[in-house]
């Protein structure tokens, strides 16, 4: 019988090592990022220059590619939950709801500077639920238009940039302007435009908490994009418009604040950028997202290791300045404020009051559903592919469907 | 005890641990949660039949119609890539045992490396050769299509690109049976006077009846687990005609926002039945006909 117990022993054995992976290390902050490609480059060169300091406990970024799937199977078992984490503004407030966040309250005591008016405004509360701040704000990214300075003057459209609103009406004048193969504005992020007219046109993504996508202010966003298409000024359908921009046969392009660096690589394209084209010219939106610090539920967090957060954060408020080199809005003002941030293209968007409220953050709940409907059917609608009344009702029960199968959970 | 009663424990053992913890266990608890609304954080609440019910039944569901619109678009493409992905690679084999035929190894490599390089990968280069601008299709043969915005078109890439990966490894199993058939049976048959085509229905193919059955069945389950080309290539469009249900079920599970992973699960079990039902089906029908 003592073979069977041998027997045993090698499986417990087996199966202790296979749920023994991953542990917490006392020392380490353990930070995850979904920050893929370069601008995780740029994470680690900032969390790098941190280390350099020689803080108590050092930081370890750990670029996490599906990193919310990760999060809740780490959440779901209680072992190895980052300390800290970057998560996007629009999964505050569900997972506020679910209840893995933990409040940002001791780490701002410990640090008084991490505070709303350090930062930029919607940055910082998109992460404040009931009143309760759950984040720290990195960056704004948000969608914006880039122009090609060279296209503009041959076709003599510098005045739409006046104002600084390219409004649809402007882009209609071209009609029947250009040459053959030259656009003017191409579809790339067509969901972030329909979403900045829906904010231009005085409309909402949600009526007292229930999801409003099938709305006027919605078809009359995708009516007025469609003008556009229509008139064959819309790169055509399925063709990469973004790589035609930089090819210099496209106008303007509706990419992200992130682009930049990419566009700045192609040589002879002579680009600068403004705000996303406007149903009027009253009003414009960038509809923008954020990159938000946060803690996710975790018993094994000290208090040391939160103090050490806490140095961190305050660390890239007041040294981000390599975040503006990923192309994004950094969130700190003392970054922003900074002169040498003016080098940087996208502290355009920043450069006053009214840019800075252009930069629109939705913060309804379930916004990540209403933004999966409009991105997945809007270029469809655009390009008249599809009816816009009936799609308009998918979509909203698209949504309604969606949100009736989380309503049992987090309560 | 008897030593020797030990010596099958060890070899299955391990297999049998993998299997439990790797496999079991977690296709168990997929189960379960097809039964419960799930946000992969909170814990599962019991639901009974209703993810099932709303799938099946509520014509008026979102789900409902990703369901079916998933099921028919995976059932289009396991339609015409499983039969390229059997006749073809049989046809090569077969080819390649031609006495004329020179570099045999080196033209089963080339077919076979497409196999090992990632989806993610290869379609980018095919994307490339797709592409309107910079491709050749455009600029050597003129296509003025958009091949990923249109039908049929989109088909046609993800079924080019799935057959120009899927090629080698079924070609592999049935050049591998097809040398193994003894070579005195070809002999005898061509001295009766049987023909090429008299050869292969009457020798080859049911020398590697086993292979065959095998492949087929191994081949359309795998077809019916259908991601990544439509991912990579079309992101299921145009207007989700090449959406098939595994982007539907990982929208559904790890997509925006919060997880719908109850659901997901659902849709899951019904494709994982779907398979086990017409794997069933084939493997019973060719091993009757060939018996």
């Amino acid at each position: 019988m003592k073979k069977r117990w041998g027997i045993t022993l090698v499986v417990l054995a087996i199966s202790a090592m296979l749920t023994a992976c991953g542990g917490d290390d006392k020392n380490t902050i353990t930070f995850w990022t979904p920050l893929t490609g370069e601008d995780g480059s740029y994470m680690d060169q900032l969390v790098k220059e941190y280390n350099d300091t020689n803080p108590e406990i050092k930081v370890k970024h750990v670029i996490t590619s599906d990193m919310y799937t990760k999060i809740s199977t780490v959440l779901n078992s209680g072992k190895g939950v980052p300390d800290l984490a970057i998560i996007h503004a629009d999964r505050v407030p569900g997972f506020v709801r679910q209840g893995v966040l933990e409040p940002m309250t001791a780490v701002m005591e410990a640090q008084p500077e991490l505070k709303e008016d350090n930062y930029l405004p919607q940055a910082w509360t998109t992460g404040n639920i009931d009143g309760v701040q759950y984040t720290v704000p990195l960056d704004i990214h948000s969608n914006v238009m880039y122009y090609n300075k060279d296209l503009l003057q041959k076709y003599n459209a510098e005045s739409f940039l006046d104002d600084n609103v390219v409004t649809i009406d402007e882009m209609l004048s071209l009609q029947g302007k250009l040459e053959e193969g030259d656009y003017v504005v191409n579809d790339a992020l067509l969901g972030w435009v329909i979403m900045a007219q829906i904010q231009n046109l005085g409309g909402d993504i949600q009526e007292n908490g229930q999801p409003a996508v099938n709305t006027e202010a919605m078809k009359q966003a995708f009516l007025e994009v469609k003008k556009i298409a229509d008139a064959g000024l819309m790169t055509p359908f399925g063709e990469d418009g973004y790589l035609m921009f930089q090819a210099g046969n496209v106008l303007f392009s509706t990419d992200g604040t992130w682009s930049s660096t990419a566009h700045a690589s192609v040589e002879g394209l002579n680009f600068d950028v403004t705000n996303i084209y406007s149903t009027s010219a009253d009003k414009f939106t960038n509809r923008a997202s954020s990159h938000l610090f946060a803690m996710l539920k975790n018993d094994n967090r000290t208090d040391e290791k939160e103090q050490g957060i806490g140095e961190f954060l305050e660390f890239i408020r007041q040294n981000s300045m390599e975040w503006a080199k990923a192309g994004q809005i950094v969130a700190s003002k003392q970054v922003i404020e900074n002169p040498e941030y003016e080098n940087y293209i996208q502290s355009f968007f920043t450069s006053n009051e009214d840019e800075i409220k252009s930069l629109y953050i939705y913060t309804y709940e379930y916004y990540p559903y209403v933004a999966e409907a409009v991105d997945t059917y809007a270029a469809d609608i655009v390009r008249g592919n599809v009816d816009l009344d009936e799609t308009l009702q998918t979509m909203q029960k698209f949504v309604e469907d969606k949100i009736a199968e989380g309503n049992t959970q987090g309560e | 005890m008897n030593r020797k009663s030990f010596a099958p424990i060890f070899f299955v053992g391990p297999h049998f641990i993998l299997f439990i913890i790797f496999i079991c266990l977690p296709t168990i608890y997929g189960i379960y949660a097809s039964f419960t609304k799930w946000n992969l954080i909170n814990d599962p609440v019991w639901v009974g039949l209703d993810n099932y019910r709303t799938i099946l039944s509520d014509t008026s569901s979102t789900f409902y119609t990703q369901f079916f619109n998933g099921l028919k678009n995976t059932l289009i493409f396991v339609g015409l890539s499983v039969p390229i992905l059997i006749a073809l690679p049989l046809m090569i084999a077969v080819a390649l045992e031609h006495k004329q035929v020179k570099l045999k190894g080196f033209i089963q490599a080339v077919l076979y490396i497409p196999g090992l390089i990632s989806i993610s990968a290869a379609a980018l280069i095919w994307l490339l050769i797709f592409n309107k601008q910079l491709g050749i299709t455009g600029n050597v043969f003129g296509s003025e299509t958009v091949w990923a915005a249109n039908q049929p078109y989109a088909w046609i890439i993800i079924i080019v690109i799935t057959v120009w990966g899927g090629v080698g490894g079924n070609m592999i199993i049935y050049r591998a049976s097809i040398s193994g058939v003894s070579k005195e049976l070809y002999e005898s048959a061509e001295m009766d006077g049987a023909g090429p085509i008299r050869r292969f229905t009457s020798i080859t193919l049911p020398s590697i009846r086993f292979p065959l059955i095998y492949t087929f069945v191994m081949t359309t389950a795998g077809a019916f687990n259908v991601f990544g080309q439509p991912l990579m290539m079309t992101d299921g469009g145009p207007r989700q005609s090449t959406t098939v249900l595994m982007m539907y079920i990982r929208q559904l599970a790890f997509g925006h926002g919060e997880s719908i992973a109850g659901m997901a699960s659902a849709m899951a079990v019904l494709l994982g039945l779907v398979i086990l039902v017409i794997s069933a089906l084939q493997y019973y029908v060719m091993n009757r006909n060939a018996s």
